[in-house]
């Protein structure tokens, strides 16, 4: 797999490698997920998967994540949920994806429902908004640091390249409905990642 | 909890509309919250950890109580969880075709694209990325200086460590939004980042 877009380095062939060498069990899969729940904070659950998942434990490469993320995104529902339900399924078929979500949203339900009380009981001071708005601007640097890292580089990398600014432009600069967007770049991606194979 | 099967189907791109459908149906139609209960609950829902749209569960526990955060939660989810789940299914029975690898590798580029929007999109609802409120630098100074380090260093180690270290020199904590304002720049944003 050397032709192409080659992504990521170390990680970008090991997740399947290290599937096929030892099942990941779904208590590991529980906990991981539970502790990414309870520690994402800022909203983008990508960038936390990746770096915990991807990164950290190279269950999965950075192709088949970013595979994910961009099915998660296009399919109905929340993008985080769906892509930890690929993930799951990646890891352990059909109990891989219960595991993961229940672990990633088991956390978050007690925390958010706890704040509720706290906040009807106390308020919410506004050295509390100080310390979640720096947690944000975290989560925000990391959502960057992920697209960055994950952005095709590689000999090959300057028709991909100009896929993901196409995008960048589209959804994040002119905020255009992210679905067109996707249907119209996706297929114009895939092409070009048909041709390269052919002449590569 | 018959209200959150639909949403969850309707969401399509993080819910665009996901929002606004929640504060109809739980405001105007079944009365569960009042407005002003309404944009507090989104608040707190944007400042715990996890998925963003941990609302629902907010929404079900005030209609309620424990039962309905639970059942929120897995009425909004259930349904779309198992599309995809079908979806990465089929998906994983092409694998090793060519036109398998294509795919994948031709949703890469269009992936990281997203990710970035989804950054500045948050950057742009952000406290200290407020619109119109003047200090839109703050936010984009912190996260920048967030992102350069954690970017920087091959493995992405710290995040958390690195964030925690933009909190202490978050140079102005009085510039954070109210709650009101969080609501109102949230609505202009498009939710895609949930």
């Amino acid at each position: 797999m050397s032709e192409g877009v080659p992504l990521g380095g170390a990680t970008a062939e090991t997740g399947r490698a290290v599937r096929e060498h030892h099942r990941v069990g779904l208590l590991a899969i529980f906990a991981a997920f539970y502790g990414l729940g309870v520690t994402s904070f800022g909203g983008n659950t990508a960038a936390w998967i990746y770096h915990r998942i991807v990164r950290r434990r190279h269950w999965i490469n950075d192709v088949e994540f970013l595979s994910d993320v961009a099915l998660g995104r296009i399919m109905p529902g929340s993008g985080g949920v769906n892509l930890t339900v690929q993930v799951g399924q990646r890891l352990r078929g059909s109990a891989g994806p219960v595991a993961a979500v229940g672990g990633l949203l088991s956390g978050p339900l007690v925390i958010v429902v706890g704040l509720a009380l706290a906040y009807t009981r106390i308020g919410l001071s506004p050295a509390v908004h100080g310390v979640l708005d720096g947690i944000a601007a975290a989560a925000i640097g990391l959502t960057f640091a992920t697209g960055l890292k994950l952005l095709p580089s590689g000999p090959a990398r300057f028709g991909p390249l100009a896929i993901a600014f196409a995008t960048v432009l589209c959804v994040g600069v002119l905020r255009w409905p992210m679905l067109p967007v996707v249907l119209c770049l996706a297929p114009l991606s895939i092409g070009l990642a048909l041709v390269q194979r052919r002449s590569a | 909890m018959v209200v959150f099967v639909p949403l969850s189907l309707l969401s399509i791109g993080g819910g665009a509309s996901l929002l606004a459908d929640m504060e109809h149906q739980s405001v105007t139609v079944h009365g569960w919250t009042t407005p002003r209960e309404f944009a507090d609950l989104f608040a707190i829902s944007r400042a715990a950890p996890g998925p963003g749209t941990t609302l629902s569960a907010l929404i079900g526990w005030k209609a309620a109580g424990w039962r309905g955060a639970v059942t929120a939660t897995i009425a909004l989810y259930l349904p779309s969880s198992l599309l995809v789940y079908g979806a990465a299914r089929l998906w994983g029975r092409w694998r090793g075709t060519v036109w398998h690898t294509a795919v994948e590798r031709g949703l890469s580029p269009v992936a990281a694209g997203l990710l970035l929007s989804g950054g500045i999109a948050v950057l742009r609802v952000s406290p200290g990325g407020d619109l119109g409120r003047g200090n839109r630098g703050d936010g984009v100074v912190a996260a920048l200086a967030t992102a350069a380090p954690v970017g920087t260093f091959r493995h992405m180690r710290r995040p958390v460590r690195a964030g925690r270290a933009v909190v202490n020199f978050n140079p102005r904590p009085e510039a954070t939004g109210t709650i009101s304002g969080r609501v109102r720049n949230a609505q202009i944003l498009d939710l895609r980042i949930l």
